[in-house]
């Protein structure tokens, strides 16, 4: 199955394609320039990975990659509350293309770890998620760095491959 | 048998180019845009078909090859879909993939797109990738990101693939116009990758270490030393050092008596088991500045040996090199001739082209002949632009060896008539222009030549240039008639633009060849109705004109034939025959007869076209002799008349009729006073400045004529009876006044002249200064009546003083061989000094400066100085009066505060002549 990661910049996209993949959470990544692409079998199901780079002069180019993936993953950095705003007006706007209609979406909030970050309920709201229709939703708080629910959204994506 | 197999063999062959020519086709044939476009699509597919996938971007790359261009929103929409393929494994697919986003590379703000991607193959283990990647991401990158990857690039260079360094040193090359400095940091890693034991490396690694330190002369050259010692065994980088090297030595300033820096390392490299070496070293020797014969001595041994090689690239290569150095040492080159007669039949016909034309420029006078016979062979199988560089080099040969004309326009006119295109005809044509021009002798097979050439010539406007040649120069030829048939022979046969200029060239030899007029007559009445308008028009009109002129003939063919006499001469003897005494009877044989004065003129005229060869200066003076009135005005008479008075009381002999030279004109009034005259005339008339005033001051063997030159600007005002008064008020006693001409009547708005004319002792040069007071009658014009008053009154107008200068004396000369003729004067009539010009921008300045000073030619292309250069030798050649040669030498040297020195060296037929050159230049 293919899957586009899409999220603000340091939003944790790289470090969950990493962990995905099996590989160790490193503390300081540098900014992804342009897109990674990664393979990973994870139970028998072969994952291609779209992981985008998340900063300004990336994000009209999201939807390029986003079109014929079994699904979009957005990740936010659940602890970055300031940025909640304009991570639900990013994420509302790509939900709005054509390319994307019907295009199931995983919202993570990565981070779980820090102190403050904020929970699903939280999340849910500030994504404003019950207002995208027409597709699945669903949304995880996940923590890169001590594995926390990384398990549950596997679980989640492999009932999705098809 | 051996017939049979070759006649099986081409079957064979021919049977399959058959096959072929069915079953051929190119994998490009029928490509569209619009076509590969859509199956760009299948970048997109989640199932890759990384073949296909391949062949569709070969089809996109040849698209752009082809010149096709994609729009934006194409080329986009192509770069986004080849980016989804960094997702194949296939390392074939990669490697087209590096190629189409270099090609396609759409705006910078999308292209950053692949640069994660690029960065991740730039780490891999795959070299196939790392090396194409570097190469893709410097290409694209800005020098922001520049930052975050040099480190990678960096420890590329010194990689131990040499693909992978190759790739990183030549993108530092194109860096350095992005961001010099982070490329500059690199100079460690550059300098091991110099020492790489990969051929490929080494030579990326020298241009990008030179490409960093170029702008800096002094690095350059430090680098250059350090190279020539290093151990560079790559033959590429052996010849980019060559290239350092020669440019290192161009900059150098040559000093006299060391040897040139490098030179050794240059003829070392003479040696090297690398042919492109040998040649580079060769060729850099060739291009050395003023290179001597000894220094080439070496260069043209191993291009000799090249001369037989057997590949053609080493022939072409050494025939061309000995061809730039036949330009300037022929002689260096002379033991080449034989080798190169032995490729004139060479099947390359360049080299043969080549051959052909050094052998014309290095060829002694004997081996012409020869040549002429092999050249004939072999012209008619070359092309036509070859054949021009053989044309034009016959012609130069021909300019140098006058005496072979006859074999060489013989070659000329036949090849003229042979095939060929118009640009080889007008070549041909064209040189023999020339060389008629040059040669006299070669004037009348040349123009029979010619004429035979447009007996059967295609080309109307070959045709048209001919004919206007033959009736320029056909009427002086001791036999025009014969050109006559050929001339008409085109009125006849040609279309209407031919016939006109036949017709044109006709009437000339009607017009200059009395015999021939009435002949000529005839045949332009014929011409009378031609179908063309333009054909008749000009026969009408010069049908009018000769038949004018040979009316005038049988009108005075019983008188004393007036036209025999200068007219203007006639009547002002004929003037003063009569105002003066009447006693003895008048004889017409004092008035010189026409064609004396057109000699004179001629001969005046010819002397000062003699020194205009290629002189600014002549040009000057000739420009100044034909503003001065001496031979326009009818004063001329008069003044020739005075001559003649004078000669015949014996105190000018007729041979100092031969004028020297003539000043240029100076203005004696002050340009301002001529705006006021046209202001107010009423302030001027009460001072007295009525009039322009110029002067030229004309310089003959034993006299010295001043003409002023005066317009009367004031309408309301007559000047009669004008004469200027001079008197020496600097200067020794040199000159005796002869006499006066006086201008009867100041001109309005016109130019009149009045002379002054001295007596000049004979050898002594000197300067003078005169002051000249300008006297004449003034009558006001009475408005009512517009007559002049009866009576006027004498004035007088202080004029500037008037110079007779030291230059005068000298005259420029172009001569061919300075040298020469340098060793033909004596020395003992040299005069040598040391001057201190002082502070001065450059030797160029110096030159100039001197070589205005003293107003002789610089010869040989001696004014120009090279630049950079710390000393300079200029010759310079003129003539004195008295016709003797001043030859001069001038050594400058310019040293570190820009004060320039210079040594002048004057040799000449007398001492006092050159003492004269010292003069000048002490003088100013």
């Amino acid at each position: 199955m293919e899957l586009a990661l899409i999220g603000l910049q340091n939003a944790g996209k790289t470090s969950f394609v990493n962990v995905v993949s099996g590989g160790e959470f490193v503390e300081d990544m540098i900014p992804t320039v342009g897109f990674n692409m990664r393979k990973v079998t994870k139970n028998k199901v072969s994952i291609k990975m779209w992981d985008m780079g998340g900063q300004e002069r990336f994000r009209n180019m999201w939807e390029r990659y986003c079109r014929g993936v079994t699904a979009v993953v957005y990740v936010l950095d659940a602890a970055d509350k300031e940025n909640f705003p304009l991570a639900k007006t990013e994420l509302h706007a790509l939900m709005q293309k054509p390319a994307v209609a019907g295009v199931p979406l995983l919202v993570l909030g990565n981070k779980s770890d820090l102190k403050d970050a904020a929970d699903a309920r939280t999340v849910i709201d500030a994504m404003e998620l019950r207002r995208l229709s027409g597709r699945e939703v669903c949304c995880y708080c996940i923590s890169c760095k001590s594995q926390h629910n990384v398990d549950v959204c596997l679980e989640w994506l492999s009932k999705h491959a098809k | 048998m051996v017939e049979n197999s070759i006649i099986l063999g081409s079957e064979s062959v021919k049977k399959r180019d058959e096959d072929s020519d069915d079953v051929y086709y190119s994998p490009f044939w029928g490509i569209e845009k619009g076509a590969v476009l859509q199956e760009a699509r299948c970048f997109n597919d989640s199932q890759l078909d990384a073949r296909r996938c391949q062949q569709v971007i070969t089809k996109l790359l040849y698209l752009c090859n082809q010149g096709d261009t994609f729009t934006k929103t194409e080329a986009t929409e192509v770069f986004f879909s080849v980016t989804k393929l960094f997702q194949s494994k296939d390392s074939n697919l990669r490697r087209m993939v590096y190629l189409i986003i270099k090609e396609v590379c759409p705006s910078s703000d999308e292209v950053i797109i692949v640069t994660s991607s690029l960065m991740k193959d730039m780490n891999s283990k795959v070299d196939l990738y790392r090396s194409n990647a570097i190469r893709v991401l410097c290409s694209i990158t800005d020098a922001g990101l520049l930052g975050q990857i040099e480190r990678y690039l960096k420890q590329a260079v010194v990689d131990k693939n040499s693909v992978v360094s190759s790739a990183a040193l030549v993108s530092g090359l194109h860096l350095l116009k992005i961001n010099a400095d982070i490329v500059r940091r690199w100079s460690n890693e550059i300098q091991e990758a110099i020492n790489s034991s990969h051929p490929m490396v080494q030579f990326h690694a020298l241009s990008l270490l030179h490409q960093i330190r170029q702008s800096d002369r002094l690095a350059v050259s430090k680098l250059v030393t350090q190279l020539t010692k290093s151990n560079i065994r790559s033959p590429l980088a052996q010849c980019s050092i060559i290239r350092y090297v020669s440019q290192v030595i161009s900059q150098t300033v040559p000093s006299d008596n060391a040897p040139r820096p490098f030179f050794d390392f240059l003829e070392g490299c003479l040696r090297n088991k690398s042919e492109m070496v040998i040649f580079e070293a060769a060729r850099a020797i060739i291009n050395l500045k003023e290179v001597t014969s000894r220094e080439l001595q070496p260069a043209v041994s191993v291009l000799q040996l090249f001369l037989s090689s057997s590949k053609p690239v080493l022939r072409f290569g050494a025939v061309r090199a000995i061809n730039q150095i036949a330009l300037k040492n022929p002689l260096s080159v002379t033991n080449c001739n034989l080798d190169m007669e032995n490729l004139i039949s060479d099947q390359n016909r360049s080299i043969a082209t080549l051959a052909i034309t050094t052998l014309l420029k290095t060829g002694n006078e004997s081996s012409i002949e020869r040549l002429m016979k092999q050249i004939s062979v072999f012209v008619s199988d070359i092309q036509d632009e070859f054949k021009i560089v053989v044309v034009q080099a016959i012609q130069t040969l021909c300019l140098k060896f006058p005496h072979k004309h006859r074999t060489l326009v013989n070659f000329l006119s036949n090849i003229l008539r042979e095939e060929g295109g118009f640009a080889f005809k007008k070549a041909i044509v064209d040189s023999i222009f020339c060389i008629i021009k040059n040669i006299p002798d070669a004037k009348d097979p040349g123009l029979t030549h010619l004429s035979e050439f447009i007996e059967d010539c295609e080309f109307t406007y070959l045709s048209s240039q001919i004919l206007h040649l033959l009736g320029s120069e056909g009427p002086q030829t001791t036999d025009p008639s014969k050109y006559i048939r050929y001339i008409y022979n085109r009125v006849v046969l040609e279309n209407a633009a031919i016939r006109a200029s036949a017709i044109s060239a006709l009437s000339k030899f009607g017009a200059e060849c009395p015999l021939l007029r009435s002949r000529v007559l005839t045949l332009l009445y014929r011409c009378l109705h031609d179908s063309d308008d333009e054909v008749r028009d000009r026969a009408t009109l010069y049908v009018q004109n000769l038949e004018k002129l040979s009316l005038h003939e049988v009108d005075n063919s019983n008188s004393h034939k007036v036209t025999d006499f200068a007219l203007q001469d006639l009547e002002s003897s004929l003037y003063s025959y009569i105002s003066g005494c009447t006693v003895s009877p008048y004889s017409i044989s004092n008035v010189r007869s026409a064609s004396q004065k057109s000699k004179t003129e001629h001969g005046i005229s010819k002397i000062l076209s003699k020194a205009g060869h290629d002189s600014s200066f002549s040009e000057d003076v000739s420009s100044s002799f034909e503003q001065s009135n001496l031979l326009s005005n009818p004063l001329f008479s008069v003044y020739g008349s005075v001559f003649k008075v004078c000669s015949s009381n014996s105190r000018i002999s007729p041979l100092n009729y031969f004028m020297f030279q003539s000043s240029k004109p100076i203005s004696l009034t002050e340009a301002e006073t001529e705006y006021k005259v046209n202001l107010s005339n009423i302030k001027f008339i009460s001072t007295h400045v009525l009039s322009q005033v110029t002067c030229i001051v004309h310089l003959f063997q034993s006299h010295v004529v001043f003409e002023f030159k005066c317009t009367n600007t004031i309408e309301e005002q007559v000047l009669e009876d004008i004469s200027v008064s001079m008197e020496m008020i600097e200067g020794v006693d040199f000159l005796a006044e002869n006499s006066t001409i006086s201008l009867d009547r100041m001109p309005l708005g016109d130019e009149g002249s009045t002379f002054v004319i001295f007596d000049r002792k004979e050898g002594v040069f000197e300067q003078a200064k005169f002051s000249c007071i300008l006297r004449f009658t003034s009558k006001e014009i009475d408005p009512a009546t517009g007559e002049p008053e009866e009576e006027g009154y004498d004035d007088e107008y202080t004029l500037e003083d008037v110079d007779l200068k030291l230059t005068d004396y000298l005259r420029p000369t172009n001569i061919s061989n300075f040298k020469k003729a340098w060793d033909s004067l004596s020395e003992e009539c040299e005069c040598s000094s040391d001057y201190d010009i002082g502070k001065r921008e450059g030797l160029q300045q110096a030159v100039e400066m001197v070589i205005n000073i003293i107003g002789c030619q610089p010869c040989e292309g001696t004014e120009a100085v090279p630049p950079n250069s710390r000393s300079h030798s200029t010759l310079l050649s003129g003539v004195c009066i008295g016709e003797s040669q001043v030859l001069i030498r001038t050594n400058f040297g310019l040293d570190e505060l820009n004060n320039v020195t210079m040594k002048i060296t004057a040799r000449s037929e007398r001492l006092d002549i050159s003492e004269l050159v010292h003069a000048i230049i002490s003088n100013s």
